[in-house]
């Protein structure tokens, strides 16, 4: 198994990333790399203020965008969990319903919504403020620095929320029950037993959000420039992508950012490491009283509210509107009304290929990473050494280079293989990069599960094998289903490599999408993105029927 | 070697070869009804694009009907990332692409001196003007018309008129925060770049004239179309870095804007198309290239993509250039191809650093 596994880590991210790491000593031609190899752009990235600049912008801003969701995520996964409100079911769906959008396809129903002078929202206040006040000001503005945070953090405050909540519930609440008994108060026995027993997967949570906010590229960038900053992961797009074209230095770049995970991906384990200070999950189990909110009852619906109104309800609607209009408005007007972009959709040879194609690279990306993500963790939890915890490190690095270089990395690799120009290499790319998410949020769940559970097990004569199947595996199963739910959803989303590697025949929605907005129709992007969100949707519920499981249930258990 | 393994490393071989049609020479039929014979027996063309895939996508099936039995396959890859990838799958010998639609001009000339593009005389060669042929290699398909796209809603017609007298009519105190440009890098991005760095114009223009639109704060986006949908939902009144055709698709749609080309004009050939040398579908490529490049294809994409052909002698079917508003542009500024491969880099930098330091 372990040849195996290391097979599959050499094929899918030290092969490419070690293409990407040597692209760096490169001197650069004006369409690439030239055979001569240079300093040049490692100087300029690793040594240059400019570079260095970026690299701090982009780390700036993960860190608000990260701490804004840790807040917010946590906050809405202590009401939902741990508190007496009610429709918990449908909480859960409204909070973890901006998965279902890429934040790029997001950030262009916040742009319909929240610019300055033809935004709906201003739009709207203008006209009632108007009543009262002479040329009232614009409320937001979202082509501003506190945009991007708020566009970023709107997108990823689910997953903190996702991962928080799953572990709340699956928390043996034992020992808060105690320290109430003990006198404690509600806030205290939350502060001083349940966010501590909840801090591998709030940590993985945040994680997650920061790696994932610092590579982001489309929505720091396109508002970035109207700002005045730039990013890392930006300017490696630029450095990608326009004439002249800095190959070196965008692998350069994509190093630099490998080596920021990596001292994160290293901090949370430092900080996780005493695995056993994290079982929650052992022979025995103990659901407490959730917490009585009272009169503040209020409060919580309303802070959940806001929430799904900023991330579901005002960007889906925008979305929606988007769709059924023929060009950009403030005023929607049935003039401006049309189902074109729909009807071209379905009449289009692309596109039916492209939505068949996403969906089975969705469904086969998130079986794959279930299955080799789950393997890799026990491996490295129950069988450690040197070489187990190798492939768990390794495995979790191509999320840490932008998907632009992973994706040279991975079309240098593959481009003499008859994989090069099918959809396999899209399948390869889809897997590597979602992998990682295998790996952490597996290992997470496995935290949490005492070894004694499969220890018992063997001392009955169970063989491993049987031990960890019968055992291991279906206590994690609401895990492992999270983890397909969830790569799943971002498979259908992914970009960034797939545009790299898609060929004439292997067409997917998401690279369509990016071609049309790139093309300026915005209103063509936002039905692909509403066609998108329904087939998201619809995964998500032939998975939730076929295993009995939901998204918002199963995640960090 | 068990036979298992000698049948699949048999397969990579052969899948890895050159394809026969690569190695062969370029004798290739002018007939169209012998040519079109041919292509129907190699049933596919695949097409890389640099245009909006839209457009492409309506031109590959207007070509699909009137020449039923090929199927044009279209890929997408803009600018630069074209000729990446086309360099890479050559090396490789992995031959997918028959027909390239580049958008960067140095970049098909690059492919041309490289002997990556096939020779291929058109049979309209003489109608298309020289600087719109990378000699008998590459054609451009249309041209770009760098143009002041504004909202009707916005601009009033005596604004309009003062806009159309000259590029400095932009530092008038009235247009001060009220229009918009782009720090991308890109073709029709550099295009006024070009023309405003240009040594004959450096006291009409250059770095200074730059200066002073900078410091009039127009809005700074990122993405040059971002800058037309801007206009187009009146959040700017007009853009100095628009251009005809992607205007056109918009105001064909019903947008509330037009255009005007200030004096003078940045005009270039666009799309330059040429045939891999390595085509696995040589004679659909060749009969597709033939066709959009044909006064029907030419006219095909006037009405559906709204571009100005790069074709002479053919009737303007563009639907906005019949309407009244519309008007040619009257002094046009060709580009200086040479200079702009020398400078792209180092006028785009100093660009990009007076829009920074405008900002401080």
């Amino acid at each position: 198994m372990a040849l195996f596994l290391t097979a599959v880590v050499l094929a899918l991210a030290v092969i490419p990333l070690v293409y990407v790491f040597d692209a760096q000593f490169y001197k650069e031609t004006r369409v690439g790399l030239s055979e001569e190899r240079s300093l040049d752009a490692v100087k300029a990235v690793y040594a240059s203020a400019e570079y260095l600049g970026y690299l701090a912008n982009a780390l700036i801003l993960a860190a608000l965008v990260t701490a804004l969701s840790l807040l917010v995520g946590v906050v809405l996964a202590l009401l939902v969990a741990r508190t007496d409100l009610s429709h918990k079911s449908l909480w859960d769906t409204m909070i973890t319903l901006p998965l279902y959008l890429s934040p790029f396809t997001g950030l262009m129903a916040w742009i319909t919504l929240g610019s300055e002078k033809t935004g709906f929202i201003n739009h709207i206040l203008r006209k009632i403020l108007g009543v009262f006040i002479e040329n009232p000001k614009p409320l937001v503005n979202i082509w501003s620095y506190g945009g991007v945070v708020f566009i970023m953090f709107l997108f990823f405050c689910p997953f903190v929320y996702l991962f928080t909540v799953g572990s709340l519930r699956s928390m043996n609440t034992s020992l808060e029950e105690a320290a109430r008994m003990s006198g404690a108060t509600a806030i205290t026995g939350l502060r001083k037993i349940t966010l501590p027993m909840c801090l591998p997967a709030i940590l993985a949570s945040g994680l997650l959000v920061f790696v994932l906010s610092v590579e982001m590229y489309t929505v720091p960038g396109i508002i970035g420039a109207t700002v005045g900053f730039t990013t890392l992961p930006w300017k490696i797009f630029e450095d990608s992508t326009a004439i002249p074209v800095h190959r070196a230095h965008a692998a350069a770049g994509g190093c630099l950012l490998l080596f920021v995970t990596i001292a994160g991906v290293w901090l949370q384990n430092r900080l996780t490491q005493v695995s056993s200070r994290f079982v929650t999950v052992g022979g025995k189990g103990f659901q407490g009283r959730p917490i009585a909110l009272g009169k503040y009852s209020w409060l919580a619906v309303g802070i959940i509210l806001l929430y799904v109104l900023l991330a579901d309800i005002l960007p889906f609607g925008a979305l929606l509107i988007a769709s059924f209009m023929r060009f950009s408005a403030s005023m929607i007007t049935p003039d401006l009304f049309t189902t074109k972009h729909y009807v071209a959709f379905f009449t289009t040879q692309n596109m039916m290929a492209a939505l068949w194609n996403t969906i089975f690279l969705a469904v086969l990306t998130g079986i794959i990473c279930v299955l080799l993500g789950f393997v890799i963790s026990l491996m490295d939890l129950r069988r450690p050494s040197l070489v187990t915890k190798s492939i768990a490190f390794l495995s979790i690095l191509p999320v840490a280079v932008p998907g632009l270089v992973y994706g040279l990395g991975l079309l240098w690799t593959y481009l003499q293989t008859p994989l090069y120009g099918t959809i396999w290499i899209l399948l390869l790319a889809h897997v590597a990069k979602m992998l990682p998410y295998g790996v952490i949020v597996s290992r997470s769940g496995l935290l949490q599960l005492h070894p004694e559970l499969e220890e018992s097990a063997r001392m009955c004569g169970a063989t491993p094998t049987r031990a960890i199947a019968s055992i291991a595996a279906p206590l994690v199963k609401p895990t492992l289903i999270a983890i397909l739910f969830f790569v799943m959803l971002n498979s259908i989303k992914e970009l960034s490599a797939s545009i790299l590697l898609y060929s004439s025949n292997s067409h997917i929605l998401s690279v369509l999408t990016w071609h049309y907005m790139d093309n300026g129709d915005y209103q063509y992007a936002a039905a692909i993105g509403i066609i998108q969100t329904a087939i998201m949707i619809g995964i998500v519920l032939i998975t939730r029927m076929l295993f009995r499981a939901r998204l918002e249930a199963a995640f960090g258990q | 070697m068990t036979s298992r393994t000698a049948a699949v490393l048999s397969l990579l071989a052969l899948l890895a070869a050159p394809p026969v049609a690569a190695q062969q020479a370029s004798s290739y039929t002018s007939d169209e009804a012998k040519l079109y014979e041919a292509a129907k027996a190699e049933g596919t063309v695949v097409w890389y694009v640099g245009g909006p895939l839209d457009g492409m996508n309506a031109i590959a099936a207007e070509f699909q009907k009137v020449y039923p039995g090929i199927k044009v396959e279209t890929l997408r890859l803009v600018g630069v990332a074209q000729y990446q990838r086309f360099l890479d799958e050559t090396n490789a010998k992995k031959y997918l692409v028959d027909v390239l639609q580049s958008t960067d001009y140095p970049s098909m000339v690059s492919l041309v001196d490289l002997g990556h593009i096939a020779q291929w005389k058109l049979p309209t060669f003489d109608k298309i003007p020289e600087r719109y042929r990378i000699k008998d290699y590459a054609y451009a398909q249309y041209t770009s018309t760098n143009a002041i796209v504004y909202n009707v809603n916005k601009v009033t017609p005596e604004e309009v008129k003062l806009l159309e007298s000259g590029w400095e009519a932009v530092l008038d105190p009235r247009f001060k925060g009220r229009f918009s440009v782009s720090s991308m890098k890109c073709g029709v991005c550099y295009a006024p770049v070009h023309m405003f760095m240009d040594p004959k114009f450096k006291d009409r223009f250059g770095p200074e004239f730059l200066r002073k639109v900078v410091a009039q704060q127009p809005a700074v986006y990122a993405e040059v179309l971002v800058t037309l949908d801007r206009v187009v939902a009146g959040e700017q009144d007009f853009t100095m870095w628009g251009w005809e055709s992607a205007a056109a698709i918009k105001q064909m749609e019903g947008a509330p804007i037009r255009w005007i080309f200030p004096k003078p004009t940045p005009d270039f050939g666009n799309s330059w198309q040429g045939i891999s040398k390595y085509s696995t579908h040589p004679n659909a490529a060749r009969l597709f290239l033939n066709w959009t490049m044909s006064e029907k294809g030419a006219l095909a994409m006037e009405r559906i993509y709204g571009g100005y052909s790069t074709l002479q002698g053919i009737p303007d079917v563009r639907v906005y250039a019949q309407e009244k508003w519309y008007a040619q542009p009257k002094e046009i500024y060709p580009v200086d191809w040479e200079r702009w491969g020398n400078n792209y880099h180092k006028d785009m930098d100093e660009w990009a650093a007076i829009i920074k330091r405008g900002r401080n």
